[in-house]
């Protein structure tokens, strides 16, 4: 089943939310360091959002949740990214950017949804959008809101180092 | 013709034309008609919408013209025939945007043989169709502007897919090297159909939609439609929700602008003003959720009123902080020579192509062109005391980023004033919105309002509580339209993440 993250961004952030940031972060950094023995690498692609989810993702490397520490980064290409993460509801005329980006990403890869967008919460699936973009490339973790906010984003970057050690564990077994 | 005749034609057109609404004046006339007063407007009045309806007998063109002067819209109502001297864009090359627009969702050719670009549709589509017709002519596709690049220039592609947190949008930057000689935009990726999804959904349901249209101008957008909705069902909005409603709407632009500033950061590669931006702009949106319950503001307005009360004490604890706190980020920043330098003379839009090209908001005041519905189109005469809208000349960077900070400044002052000051504001969980006494046969209203991008215009038609009609005008539709010419204007490469933090615009607008 996808896992969901609980989205925390409804609220104003108080002392212990910062406590919990600071744990999640500490717990994603061991995270990282013990799965992929580097950072983790993050490619964004939107599919038709309202952009308030691309300013929430554009905070993540902001100083609050600077979550380059954590050994988090964007990257420009899909050859480098662990992690898809993608904001709207699957605008159809974004289909074969979207499968390219997704194909182009090395094994093993997750793609995280971002936002009520990509879940079909917002539009449904009709000629110009997809409702959810399950259609188009499978989603591994959903991050519910709208928008979600950077800490509910960075416990669903969580979930996605899961994922992959999931994977990694999977075809260790299989060599 | 001289201006004191220009002037009386504009105010005697309002007065000869029937009044729907308080403000707005609607001409009705053949298409030959039409097409010779636009010629006489054009350098008078605004442009600022052109849309194609259902009407009783086939489909009508409408146009829109703002009056920046005195305030007020005329609307130019005329059959959709042949008769239509065209093409319209060259008396208005504003409107070139929207012939483009609707060639392919009614198959309207802009006449005169002139080619239009491939705008909606994107450029993989298989379908010809157009896309509002049910059944329509398919569009034929020698119409289409032949897009050519030649000589030593190439076209280098950006997009859709861009950097991390970017939207998605086509950039063709075309270039011999380092100087950039043109650039084509391709902007519909993310084309989600908004208008044509609110036909038949509640007005609730329209204005969330509405919100979502650009999330970063949440409030500016929803404004826009609450208002076209209420001038159709005759809704009084309370002053105290509407001094509310000003007060989101403020608090939007304010994180708006401080979220400009972190861009422009990041693209001069000045590290630390970014990063002071940020944590200015995460505040901000912190303060937003803890004053209406959204970090932007999201699920505030509706048809008729607000939904809640905003947290003033919360609101007044912070605000001279913020204040303090900004003053020095931009103290800091214009004293930063290497920062000025990239923002000075680049992405320069001169006066008259700001009127040309009808600009609006922050654009067009950088450019020094006076106009900002919050002076000249004020809904609430209680609202906007005092209010000085801000401008500059330069139209470059610099010149954007001096009116965003004058803006902010601007908005604060209007914060502190009603929180203080005692204005009456909505202070509780609002009444519900309209009931079935709102209910009434067919209608229609024009919305507006100064979104922190600039103006925002809402067409909405509504028939026993439902959208029958809608057209959305988004800031960004008439900024983005000079987007390719800012970065003509004698620019490198690297200045296009700079000029394109200087407006600040958002694609999801524009696509619609
Ligand atoms: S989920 Fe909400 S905030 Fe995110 S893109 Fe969709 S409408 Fe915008």
């Amino acid at each position: 089943m996808t896992p969901i993250v609980r989205d925390l961004g409804a609220q104003p952030l108080s002392g212990a939310a910062h406590g919990e940031i600071d744990a999640a972060a500490a717990r994603l950094k061991r995270r990282s360091q013990k799965v992929l023995r580097r950072s983790l690498h993050i490619r964004t692609v939107d599919t038709g959002s309202c952009g308030a989810c691309e300013s929430e993702i554009r905070l993540l490397s902001s100083p609050y949740y600077d979550f380059h520490r954590l050994g988090l980064f964007f990257t420009p290409t899909p050859r480098h990214a662990d992690c898809l993460l993608v904001t709207g509801p699957g605008c159809r005329a974004m289909d074969h950017a979207l499968l390219s980006a997704y194909e182009a990403m090395p094994a093993p890869k997750v793609v995280v949804a971002v936002g009520a967008c990509p879940l079909g919460g917002v539009f449904g699936a009709d000629r110009y959008t997809r409702g959810e973009i399950t259609d188009v490339v499978p989603v591994d973790v959903v991050v519910p809101g709208c928008p979600p906010s950077p800490l509910a984003l960075i416990h669903g970057l969580l979930l996605a180092l899961d994922r992959i050690e999931e994977r990694i564990t999977l075809q260790e077994g299989e060599q | 013709m001289n201006e004191g005749e220009s002037e009386l034609t504009l105010a005697q057109l309002a007065r000869n034309g029937a009044s729907s609404q308080p403000m707005v004046s609607d001409l009705r006339m053949s298409a030959a008609g039409a097409g010779d007063l636009v010629a006489k407007l054009a350098p008078i009045a605004r442009f600022a919408d052109m849309f194609v309806r259902p009407a009783e007998q086939g489909l009508e063109r409408v146009l829109v013209f703002a009056d920046d002067q005195s305030g007020g819209y005329l609307r130019l109502i005329c059959p959709l025939d042949e008769s239509f001297p065209v093409p319209l864009s060259q008396v208005l090359p504003a409107a070139y945007q929207e012939e483009c627009e609707l060639y392919e969702l009614w198959g309207v050719e802009p006449g005169g043989g002139k080619p239009v670009n491939r705008v909606i549709l994107p450029p993989s589509a298989e379908t010809a169709e157009p896309l509002r017709l049910p059944g329509g002519d398919r569009l034929s596709s020698e119409v289409r502007a032949p897009h050519v690049v030649q000589g030593e220039a190439i076209e280098f592609p950006w997009g859709p897919i861009r950097g991390a947190g970017q939207e998605s949008l086509y950039l063709g930057l075309v270039t011999t090297g380092e100087e950039l000689l043109d650039a084509y935009l391709a902007m519909f990726h993310k084309h989600r159909g908004l208008e044509h999804r609110m036909v038949g959904q509640t007005l609730a349901r329209a204005l969330f939609l509405a919100e979502r249209c650009e999330g970063l101008g949440a409030v500016g957008n929803a404004l826009a439609f609450a208002r076209a909705a209420e001038a159709a069902l005759g809704i009084a909005v309370e002053p105290a929700a509407e001094v509310t409603r000003c007060l989101a709407l403020e608090l939007e632009r304010i994180y708006h602008h401080i979220g400009s500033l972190a861009a422009l950061g990041a693209a001069t590669g000045l590290s630390v003003g970014q990063a002071e931006a940020e944590i200015l702009l995460e505040d901000c949106l912190r303060l937003n959720a803890r004053v209406f319950g959204h970090r932007y503001i999201f699920n505030l307005l509706e048809v008729g009123g607000v939904r809640r009360g905003a947290d003033l004490a919360a609101l007044d604890s912070a605000l001279d902080r913020l204040e303090a706190r900004f003053e020095s980020l931009v103290a800091d920043l214009l004293a930063t020579n290497s920062y000025v330098d990239r923002l000075e003379g680049a992405g320069t839009i001169a006066a008259d192509d700001a009127h040309r090209l009808g600009l609006v908001g922050p654009v067009a005041r950088a450019a020094g062109v006076a106009t900002d519905l919050r002076r000249t189109h004020q809904v609430s005469s209680t609202s906007y005391v005092g209010f000085q809208p801000a401008r500059e000349q330069a139209g470059d960077c610099l010149a954007r980023t001096l009116v965003g900070a004058a803006e902010v400044r601007e908005s604060l002052r209007l914060v502190r004033h009603w929180v203080r000051s005692g204005t009456p504001l909505q202070d509780d969980w609002a009444a519900p919105g309209p009931g079935q006494d709102h209910v009434r046969g067919p209608a229609e209203g024009l919305g507006w309002a100064e979104t922190c991008r600039g103006e925002a215009l809402v067409h909405l038609e509504v028939a026993g509580g439902r959208v029958s009609f809608a057209r959305l005008r988004p800031a960004a539709t008439r900024n983005w339209r000079a987007f390719d010419d800012a970065l003509r204007a004698r620019n490198v490469f690297t200045d296009v993440p700079i000029v394109e933090a200087s407006f600040w615009l958002t694609v999801a607008g524009f696509a619609r």
